[in-house]
């Protein structure tokens, strides 16, 4: 699995377009089923599987040759405290995004969580490398436009496999392009010629969360017989919890449990 | 020689005494009162048993086939993992099938175990899923990470409880690997395929 890594470096891309695009494209996979609320969905929609699992060879080649064999040096060589500080110091950069999209599902709460997290963490923090704000009782949690779009309603979509940057669906890379809006770092860099900067932050946490994930991938490759229909199931299954989670939390909590259908029994 | 030995009235009463001792000495999850000492009960044996350093590989095995025996429906979770495929296969397939998937569960685990590092599991609350159905959500605490989520689905089955699906993450092993098997079976044309790729993956022979 390669996580998210290097951002799509096109000049100066004009970021409205972009956003109305994304929009565009995921409006349009309103028709496609909606699951977000309902129970567990087991089948993925992979109209262009032998594309995907051309894209899937190429990113597993990549890995295993150069992504992996980093993250693992990585890992190694940093002791934890500064591990933690890198992953600290790129979630509060992500800080905004989550605001944006917190306030988008109407998750007021949450949204005043993660802006009071990116105030203290800033500041008490030092410039994010710490969290402070999670020993406080504040804990961070991810969001994003894909994300949004599942609360709203829009199904995933069709399945694709992004090159390098891995497992995704129409709507969670819709998603991907319309968070780079709310981006302040990516919004600058790009504003200001310095793509470098996004590319690098890019490049960083990919190995940081690479490096966090060695164990599950290894199992993966290790318990699969084929990997690819492994990971895909993963992914469309990992994505839907947390837009179960969310839509819950917009609804006010309750005790659903959202389980597999285990008495279609064969 | 069996009978002489049950009829020798010392001997009878010492095989007696063993019944009663291997009885006593039977985990009974059957008895567990409730679904979250059930899993309190299955994280306690395998955290005592299964992560020693000073057991070898095939102990260490026997020891994960006993415990995924006790508390796992392994036939159910079989089942499920073939999916609709189930129903054309063979009696014999049905069994080999069922034969290598929990050697290929058992081989995996017991790598696992003994790569433990420390890691505790946190039972939570119980929550009801169905008529049969109790979901129990955990957390595996680690030294160096976040916490896993990890749930837990128990069926009760004739007054026993058994474990039919986990959870890590939102993402089910069983909804995984029948999307794994499913397309091992499509590829390959046939559940015969999916039984020489787990013959392949556990080193059995046919």
């Amino acid at each position: 699995m390669t996580a998210a890594s290097a951002r799509p470096s096109r000049r100066q891309p004009n970021l409205f377009a972009a956003l109305g695009l994304a929009l565009l494209l995921s409006l349009s996979l309103g028709a496609c089923a909606n699951n977000a609320q309902s129970g567990y969905k087991t089948e993925i929609n992979d109209p262009i599987e032998p594309v995907n699992r051309a894209i899937f060879a190429f990113n597993d080649m990549f890995d295993r040759f150069l992504f992996e064999p980093v993250a693992k040096i990585y890992d190694a060589v940093f002791p934890g405290f500064v591990k933690s500080g890198v992953q600290n110091f790129m979630r509060n950069l992500r800080a905004p995004i989550v605001v944006a999209n917190n306030l988008l599902q109407g998750e007021i709460g949450d949204a005043g969580v993660a802006t009071a997290r990116f105030l203290i963490n800033t500041t008490t923090g030092v410039a994010g490398l710490v969290d402070v704000a999670a020993t406080q009782g504040l804990m961070h949690e991810d969001e994003d436009f894909g994300q949004t779009l599942g609360v709203w309603g829009v199904g995933e979509g069709m399945y694709i496999v992004l090159p390098l940057l891995g497992p995704s669906s129409l709507r969670d890379a819709a998603g991907k392009v319309a968070d780079l809006a709310v981006d302040p770092l990516f919004v600058w860099s790009n504003n200001t010629h310095n793509n470098w900067v996004y590319l690098t932050r890019g490049g960083v946490e990919a190995i940081d969360n690479r490096a966090r994930a060695i164990k599950a991938v290894e199992d993966l490759r290790k318990n699969s017989l084929d990997y690819y229909a492994a990971v895909r199931s993963a992914y469309g299954q990992r994505r839907g919890a947390l837009i179960r989670d969310d839509a819950r939390q917009q609804q006010g909590g309750g005790a659903a449990v959202a389980m597999p259908d285990y008495d279609e029994e064969y | 020689m069996f009978q002489r030995i049950t009829t020798h009235p010392r001997r009878r009463f010492l095989l007696g005494a063993l019944a009663v001792m291997a009885l006593l000495a039977l985990p009974r999850p059957a008895l567990a009162e409730d679904p979250t000492a059930f899993i309190e009960g299955l994280g306690q044996k395998a955290l005592t048993s299964l992560t020693t350093p000073d057991i070898n590989q095939a102990e260490r095995e026997k020891r994960v086939r006993g415990l995924l025996r006790t508390y796992f429906d392994v036939d159910t979770i079989a089942r499920f993992t073939l999916g609709p495929n189930w129903r054309n296969a063979t009696d014999p397939q049905k069994a080999e099938y069922i034969k290598l998937f929990e050697k290929m569960i058992v081989t995996t685990y017991a790598q696992r175990f003994s790569e433990y590092s420390g890691q505790e599991l946190k039972v939570g609350k119980a929550t009801k899923a169905s008529d049969r159905d109790t979901v129990v959500s955990s957390q595996i605490i680690q030294q160096d990470g976040p916490p896993i989520s990890v749930e837990w689905r128990v069926r009760s089955k004739n007054g026993q409880m058994k474990v039919i699906d986990v959870l890590v993450e939102g993402i089910s092993m069983s909804v995984t690997q029948r999307s794994d098997f499913s397309a091992v079976i499509q590829t390959g044309g046939g559940i015969e395929a999916l039984l020489a790729s787990l013959r392949e993956r556990t080193g059995s022979t046919n």
